[in-house]
């Protein structure tokens, strides 16, 4: 039996059709599906399906629920990320060095990482709370009239969702940047210390370059995952107080499955969908950039 | 050659499984509907004569409460869980509903989903089949028409049960301050007077923006208000004297954090002197608190001085999905469970008191102390379901947001009431 070359051409495509089918099935016809509605004013409860054009898009900036989201969402994943990068590279730090219990400490950093979202903002709505609430609890040791419920004021509620957005995955992050460290030889720090370096300078002149490909590529999706949580503040606030820490993909989930506005989540959707794709554009040509 | 030839079929084969896997019904599906949850066994779904999606799986007595349905109705009935979260609960729930899944045949929903869904065509009249003019007259006509009648006339949902927004009173705190009966406005406020000082709040309440919907039309009511209408001047006074609790030091700010799991474990702790909560008091009852010395319902004070009392009725009604393909069985579940039968057995299994007045007449011990007060609620108040409309959920939540900005003096009361109004015209719309 022989295959001509004419047929040889299409053995890839045949080959990824199945991929092809199950992926324009499951992403591309949600995406365009996606695309349409966000035309159009779909309100199941009310029966009310309407082309409207743009005019989502439009009310999109004069809704002040979702302008509030939008403000937390740019505070949340700014202040996360800073502090991932920050925090994450000081951990990986600490889990580089040499002491006894490294590999215990290694296994343990992850447990909050490994536990669904969901419990950790159940658990984080009672940690929280000052009557009954570890944190206040912790603190009162220190300070026995110390009062403060954490989840009714803007500021702190919306810090206390960062606090637990970091304690969940900043460990995860931590991990894989010590992986980044582990590929650096030993060498070159002996190198630099027989040249006179110190540790700052060590860290400053090899460790941080080394790694900076590194950290900027795991910002990608750390940033993605920023922008798209909704499952922490959902358990955790439920977006209160008022609408304060209602992050826009939460936004998005209650405009759908709560409230039923199919439309007007698609064009959140829609919107959310194309600042990701510039911020990932963005941070791809970063990295050639830096690559080259 | 023969190695390509051999890994073609290979990938050919592997193509064909992957395709298999996505597509086709699968033979054992019974245990992979909606959240995946399940409380009956494994079955599969040809063995079961309906499925039945249940708010009471974590109940200890669901098992009970199921065989003692499947006895009575011969049906083989498949249970799916509920989440307990409310507002998953409801997603999952419209889910289900909007997309005609017919995996569900019953479903048990709040009054809050009931303005939801009774008009959008998702839900069975049961006019002629459960809810027969013989028995309708035995429900609470008010309830039956404000919340379970859809547009049309049509009955759409068998109540459950009959649940009051009660006013609880905790005896030791009145006996302490010296207090012997909250009949007044007037009463009210020495008590929260009284009570309050040293962590401990006259009043206390569920005040999250989804939870807090239920108070602000309690107070509404009680100082003879219209919810649906924020130019009342009542109205005004419901939210200023809520407001004034607040500045006051009577009820803590700290509640606009907190749902009925929060609230009650401070009840229980004694931090609230009183509060209006549904039920019999089952998470007072486990925390050794309910009783005539400890937690217990009273009559809700008369706010308007005109001698009448507002109170609201509540109840989850099982509702038949109108895309079941299951009809006649669920009929006949629907049947028993708004039969005598069917109600003794969710008040034993679920302390649910039962929505027909014959049949709680009947069931109901004289010894129930819920029985002689939800009598009295029943005689002596206003009884009412609560103001909803079709968009509920986003009405609810954007009343509630309004609300903890007035009580954390972001916005004036009076600017409340006309964002109030606002909302109440843009949702009627």
């Amino acid at each position: 039996m022989t295959i001509s070359k004419k047929s040889m051409k299409w053995i890839p495509w045949i080959l990824i059709l199945p991929v092809v089918i199950i992926r324009g099935f499951t992403t591309l016809y949600p995406i365009l599906v996606t695309l349409k509605n966000s035309l159009f004013d779909i309100k199941i409860l009310s029966g009310v399906n309407e082309f409207v054009g743009l005019a989502n898009y439009v009310n999109v900036f004069k809704d002040a629920k979702v302008i509030t989201s939008i403000k937390f969402t740019v505070i949340f994943v700014v202040v996360s990320m800073i502090f991932h990068v920050v925090l994450g590279v000081a951990l990986a730090l600490i889990l580089n060095m040499k002491f006894r219990g490294r590999r215990f400490l290694r296994t343990i950093v992850l447990i909050p990482w490994a536990m669904p979202a969901v419990v950790i903002g159940m658990a984080a709505k009672w940690a929280f709370n000052n009557d009954y609430g570890l944190i206040n609890d912790l603190i009162r040791r220190f300070v026995s009239d110390f009062q403060y419920n954490w989840l009714i004021n803007t500021g702190s509620a919306r810090a206390a969702v960062i606090a637990m957005d970091l304690w969940k995955d900043l460990p995860f992050f931590a991990i894989l940047v010590l992986s980044g460290l582990q590929f650096i030889s030993g060498d070159i720090y002996e190198a630099a210390k027989v040249d006179g370096a110190n540790g700052i300078q060590s860290f400053f002149r090899i460790t941080l370059p080394l790694i900076t490909k590194n950290v900027i590529t795991l910002c990608i999706p750390f940033t993605l995952w920023r922008l798209t949580t909704f499952d922490l503040v959902y358990a955790m606030t439920s977006g209160g107080p008022g609408e304060d820490t209602s992050l826009i993909a939460y936004r998005i989930t209650m405009e759908a499955f709560t409230n039923l506005n199919v439309g007007y989540a698609s064009t959140l959707a829609v919107m959310l969908f194309i600042v990701m794709a510039v911020f990932s554009w963005f941070n791809i040509r970063v990295m050639s950039k830096y690559s080259d | 050659m023969k190695k390509k030839v051999v890994s073609l079929m290979l990938c050919a084969a592997m193509a064909a499984g992957m395709l298999t896997g996505c597509g086709g019904e699968n033979a054992d599906k019974a245990t992979s509907t909606t959240d995946g949850t399940e409380a009956a066994s494994g079955k599969s779904d040809e063995e079961y004569d309906l499925t039945l999606y249940s708010i009471n799986t974590t109940d200890a007595d669901f098992d009970e409460w199921l065989q003692n349905v499947e006895e009575a109705t011969g049906l083989n009935i498949n249970v799916i869980a509920a989440p307990t979260d409310s507002d998953t609960r409801q997603q999952k729930i419209t889910t289900i509903l909007s997309t005609a899944d017919a995996s569900v045949d019953i479903i048990e929903i709040n009054d809050e989903m009931s303005a939801s869904f009774k008009n959008s065509g998702w839900l069975e009249g049961l006019n002629d089949t459960v809810m027969t003019e013989d028995i309708r007259g035995e429900f609470a006509q008010g309830y039956l028409e404000q919340m379970i009648t859809d547009k049309d006339g049509n009955i759409v949902g068998v109540p459950g049960y009959a649940g009051y927004l009660a006013f609880w009173v905790n005896q030791e705190i009145m006996d302490e301050v010296g207090i012997t009966s909250i009949d007044t406005k007037e009463d009210f406020v020495k008590y929260l007077e009284a009570a309050s000082g040293d962590g401990r709040y006259g009043y206390g309440g569920s005040w999250e923006k989804t939870y807090v919907f239920n108070e602000i039309a309690q107070f509404v009511n009680m100082f003879g208000g219209d919810y649906f209408d924020w130019t009342n001047p009542a109205n005004k006074e419901a939210i200023q004297f809520m407001h004034d609790m607040v500045a006051n030091g009577q009820t803590p700010i700290d509640q606009i954090a907190d749902k009925y799991e929060q609230m009650n474990p401070k009840a229980n702790d004694g931090k609230y002197g009183s509060l209006f909560m549904w039920g019999l008091g089952t998470d007072y009852e486990k925390a050794g608190m309910l009783g005539d010395d400890k937690i217990h319902m009273a009559m809700v004070p008369d706010f308007s001085g005109t001698g009448e009392r507002a109170i609201f009725t509540d109840s989850w009604s099982y509702v038949l999905n109108a895309a079941s393909k299951n009809k006649e069985a669920a009929i006949k579940f629907l049947q028993y469970m708004a039969d005598e039968g069917g109600m003794e057995a969710s008040y034993k299994a679920f302390d649910r008191y039962p929505a027909r007045a014959d049949v709680a007449e009947k069931v109901v011990p004289d010894t129930d102390p819920a029985k002689e007060m939800y009598s009295r609620y029943a005689s002596e108040c206003k009884v009412q379901g609560r103001p909803m409309l079709p968009q509920t959920m986003e009405f609810i939540t954007d009343m509630g947001t309004i609300f903890q900005s007035c009580m954390k003096d972001e916005i004036t009361v009076d600017e409340f009431c006309v964002k109030a109004q606002e909302l109440v015209e843009k949702y009627s719309a």
